[in-house]
Formats: structure tokens, C-alpha cells, sequence
């Protein structure tokens, strides 16, 4: 059945294509099951360029059917592991179809994991406190050329990793074990924790230089209370909870005076 | 101050100026999750795009700058409440703007007022961005349903069904950014800043400490993102070294 389909080549054009769509991997994120079908509408320009057979078709949808998740920005290491895969399959991989399911699963877990605390715990922070850095200096420019920066980088991340997954096949696994990945997970999470102190460092030098009338140390006792707050109760409270948090902080501060 | 020129493309509540900001809202949702994720849909450069196409990018910075450090906490790891910051920032800052007042006080005639205003628009944006949360998870769960309808391609191996139901996803989450975009800006401009000037004067006050009190926050919650233990070194290093360089050096 397998031999019905010769092996394509990852070419430019398939790549730009995958590239695409991988970008919009969480579009159709459902709570059952994830990125699944956002994973099989990623896949699918490797499938179009094949013989149509609709068997075939049919065990490739239930392939990519079922639970996924994994992180979007490392994503592509795992698709174009997986076209690596379907092509292995298609040139009569007897193996190939349990081993794609295999692969799926632990590498996008594995990616999931890396993921989060490289990009969401480690750089996400970084960048977020750097363009409020910028912020309070005033440079609105430098907000958006920042995230301008970052949205790049992680573009050309994505393409090129979808390249690296393909050539690298299963070998992929290798790359994970890489310790560099700790590295700069560490790196960017120490520059965010900097970059946190620079932040209110900046803040606190800005309230005392400021013209704001504080007379009562208000502001002061308020900044103070706001910081040590969040360390105090530990609950990880959303953003907007806290809005509501700090609205009865400062009519209190506001009574009190 | 860098300059940055503004483009003016929103005049007020005319139709195309609500287009326009509907588009930028539907864009940042998308942005949010569904598409690409470049982070712009993050409340300081949302803020700041929408100040831009409306004229006004100093408006931007200054909603979106506190917003921004007090949302800084939430992360898409170990926590289920997702918000819709994005476009709560661009109803407030487009809102807040059609309205005909500025939020940045240091340019402002009446800067105490401003700050009180600022508070107050902070804190409907914060409300707004609460009330995106049951529409994004009514969209996830409506996103369930059109994934079940693959279920027919395992069956009958039509590949352009899935092609259709994932582009009904992401035009699904277009359209919701889209809609409460457009409604959230009614809402601040038609009902919750015109509240402001009926609110008593301790609760003005009381705003207008507000916004001071945010930043505060967000590095409290950074802290503990952190873990205190690991990070005091580093976030101590770079306090202290920052204002003094600020206070002595610069």
C-alpha cells in the first residue's frame, strides 16, 4: 500500500508551505484535543503533493487526529521531523506508521516542556520587561522594534528548525538532549530577573525625581505594599484581579490619609 | 522621547475609523494565539499601535505601560484564566481617545485629572479584559465542535474539509477580536468614560493613585514568577543599579 506513493523531497516550495501554515499550528485550539487538527492543516501540503488514494488519505487524517499539544515557536522541529517520517513511510517503511505516532507524541512533549521555559517563563518575561524599560524612558519607537526584533527571530527560528527537523529525521531527539538549551534558558531568565530590578529600579527613581505631590510618603508605602504583595499571598493572581487588588489598595491608602 | 509619527487614521466613531479598529482588534487576537504569535498583541505595543493609527502614541504608553508591567504575570504556563488584553487595550486607547482626552499627564493641562482618568480607564480596560475570557473559552469550545466534524474525513479521506474547518477557526477568532473590539470601544466611549465625571472625589483620588500603584505589582509578581530565593540577587542588582546610575549618573 505504501509503495503507491514515491518519496517527495522537501523543497522550497513544499517548505514555504509548511512554513505558512505551521504559523497558524493553534488556530483551531480546541479543549478535547489541542493542536490536533491544526497540526493535520499543517501536514497537509506534504500530502496534496502525493498520488491521490483515499485509503490512504483516510489512515493519514486518523494519524494526526488524535490528542496534540506541544509549543508553537518549536513546533516546527517536530513537522518537519514528521514529513521526514511520512516520506520514510511512503518508501515502504514497514515500521514507519507506529513510529510516527511514537515520535509525535514524546517529542511534542519534550518540545512542550522546552518550550515553556524557554519562551514562555524565559524570554516572554525578558522582552516584556525590556519594552517596559523602553517604555518608561519614553522611547516609543524602541517598544515596537523590540517586539519588530523578536517576531523575527522567532520567524526565522521557525523556518530554519523546520528544515533542521526534516533533515534530522528521529536524530531530532539528539538535538534535545543538546545542554545548551538550559543554557539559554537560564541566560533568558536571569536577563528577565535583571531586567525585572532595572524596571523598578528606573520606577522608584522616577517616583522620587517626579513632581507627583507625595506629602504623605503615599506613593512610596503604595509601591512598597504593591511589590511585596504578590510575594506575600502567592496565589498567582491574573493581571486584571490584581487591577481590582491594587483599586481597594489605593482607596485604602487613600481613607488612611 | 523618540519621535513617532502618528498616523491619524481614526478621527472617532465614524464607520471606517470603528473598521479600522476592528481590524487592528481582530488582527491582535488572531496574533494572540491562532496566528504567528509575534506578541504585538502584548497591552504595551497593542496600546502603542492603537495610540499611533489614532493620532496619539503618548496616550498609548501611558495605559499601556501599567497595564503591560501588572499583566506581566500572565503566562500561558500553569494557569487556566486567559484574558483578552488585547483587545480591552485597543477599546481603552481608541475609546479613550474618540472621547477627546489624552492620558499622558506629563503633557496634560490638568495632570492630577489625568491621572485620575487614567486610573479609570485602566481599570474598565482591566474589566474589559475579564469579560474576553468566557468569549475566548465559548470560542475554544466552538472550536471543539468543528474539529469533531473532521471525524468525517477519517471516513471518507477529504482533505478539503479540514482545510475549511481550520479556516473557519481562525476566522472565527478574526471575527470575535473583531466584534469586541468595535463593542468595547462603544462601550468605553458611550458608558464608562462619560461615568467618570459623576464618580465622588475620594474615589477620583483613589484613581488617580492607581496607576502608580500597578507597576509595583507587576514587578511583585515577577518576583514571585521567579522564585524569590533564585532571582533577589539579580533583581537587586539591577534595582539598585538602576537608580542609582538614575538618582547619581545621569
Amino acid at each position: 500500500m505504501s509503495s503507491d506513493r514515491p518519496p517527495v523531497r522537501l523543497t522550497r516550495r513544499l517548505q514555504a508551505a509548511l512554513f505558512l501554515r505551521s504559523l497558524s499550528l493553534q488556530g483551531s485550539w480546541n479543549p478535547e484535543r489541542m493542536q490536533n487538527l491544526g497540526l493535520l492543516w499543517c501536514v497537509l501540503p506534504w500530502l496534496s503533493r502525493q498520488k491521490r488514494n483515499v485509503n490512504l488519505d483516510r489512515l493519514f487524517c486518523r494519524r494526526y487526529f488524535g490528542y496534540f499539544n506541544t509549543n508553537p515557536y518549536l513546533a516546527n522541529f517536530l513537522i518537519g521531523g514528521l514529513v521526514r517520517l511520512e516520506e520514510d513511510l511512503a518508501a515502504d517503511d514497514p515500521a514507519g506508521r507506529e513510529r510516527i505516532g511514537t515520535f509525535r507524541d514524546s517529542l511534542g512533549r519534550a518540545l512542550a516542556s522546552l518550550g515553556d521555559q524557554l519562551f514562555w517563563l524565559g524570554l516572554r518575561p525578558t522582552l516584556v520587561m525590556a519594552i517596559c524599560l523602553a517604555g518608561l524612558l519614553g522611547q516609543v519607537t524602541v517598544v515596537l522594534t523590540l517586539v519588530g526584533i523578536f517576531a523575527a527571530g522567532q520567524l526565522l527560528l521557525r523556518w530554519f528548525s523546520l528544515r533542521q527537523g526534516y533533515d534530522l529525521g528521529m536524530d531530532i531527539v539528539d538535538l534535545l538532549f543538546d545542554t545548551r538549551w538550559h543554557a539559554w534558558i537560564l541566560r533568558a531568565k536571569r536577563a528577565g530577573m535583571v531586567l525585572t530590578g532595572m524596571v523598578a529600579g528606573l520606577y522608584l527613581a522616577q517616583v522620587a525625581d517626579s513632581g507627583v505631590v507625595d506629602e504623605h510618603g503615599l506613593l512610596w508605602l503604595g509601591t512598597l505594599l504593591g511589590m511585596g504583595l504578590p510575594v506575600i499571598l502567592r496565589k498567582r493572581l491574573p493581571g486584571e484581579i490584581l487591577i481590582l487588588v491594587a483599586l481597594v489598595l489605593a482607596v485604602l491608602l487613600t481613607f488612611a490619609i | 522621547m523618540s519621535g513617532l509619527v502618528p498616523l491619524a487614521l481614526v478621527s472617532g466613531t465614524d464607520l471606517p475609523s470603528l473598521a479600522i479598529i476592528g481590524l487592528l482588534a481582530g488582527l491582535l487576537a488572531l496574533d494572540d494565539t491562532a496566528l504567528a504569535q509575534t506578541w504585538f498583541g502584548q497591552p504595551l505595543p497593542a496600546a502603542v499601535l492603537t495610540g499611533y493609527l489614532c493620532g496619539d502614541p503618548w496616550t498609548g504608553l501611558a495605559l499601556g505601560l501599567p497595564l503591560q508591567l501588572v499583566l506581566a504575570g500572565n503566562l500561558p504556563v500553569g494557569q487556566t484564566f486567559t484574558g483578552d488584553p488585547a483587545s480591552a487595550t485597543v477599546a481603552a486607547v481608541a475609546g479613550t481617545l474618540a472621547w477627546g482626552h489624552g492620558l499622558f499627564p506629563v503633557m496634560a493641562e490638568d495632570p492630577d485629572a489625568t491621572w485620575q482618568l487614567l486610573g479609570w480607564v485602566i481599570l474598565g480596560a482591566g474589566l474589559l479584559s475579564l469579560l474576553g475570557h468566557p468569549l475566548i473559552q465559548t470560542e475554544r469550545r466552538f472550536n471543539g465542535l468543528l474539529m469533531l466534524q473532521g471525524h468525517r474525513s477519517l471516513r471518507d479521506g477529504r482533505l478539503d474539509r479540514i482545510d475549511r474547518l481550520h479556516l473557519r477557526c481562525l476566522v472565527t477568532s478574526f471575527a470575535r477580536g473583531f466584534l469586541s473590539g468595535i463593542l468595547f470601544v462603544l462601550f468605553m466611549l458611550l458608558a464608562w468614560n462619560p461615568l467618570f465625571q459623576h464618580l465622588p472625589v475620594f474615589i477620583r483620588n483613589a484613581l488617580g493613585t492607581l496607576p502608580l500603584l500597578l507597576p509595583g505589582l507587576g514587578v511583585g509578581t515577577m518576583v514571585d514568577r521567579y522564585g524569590l530565593r533564585s532571582c533577589w540577587p539579580w533583581v537587586t542588582s539591577g534595582l539598585i543599579g538602576t537608580f542609582l546610575a538614575v538618582r547619581y549618573v545621569f
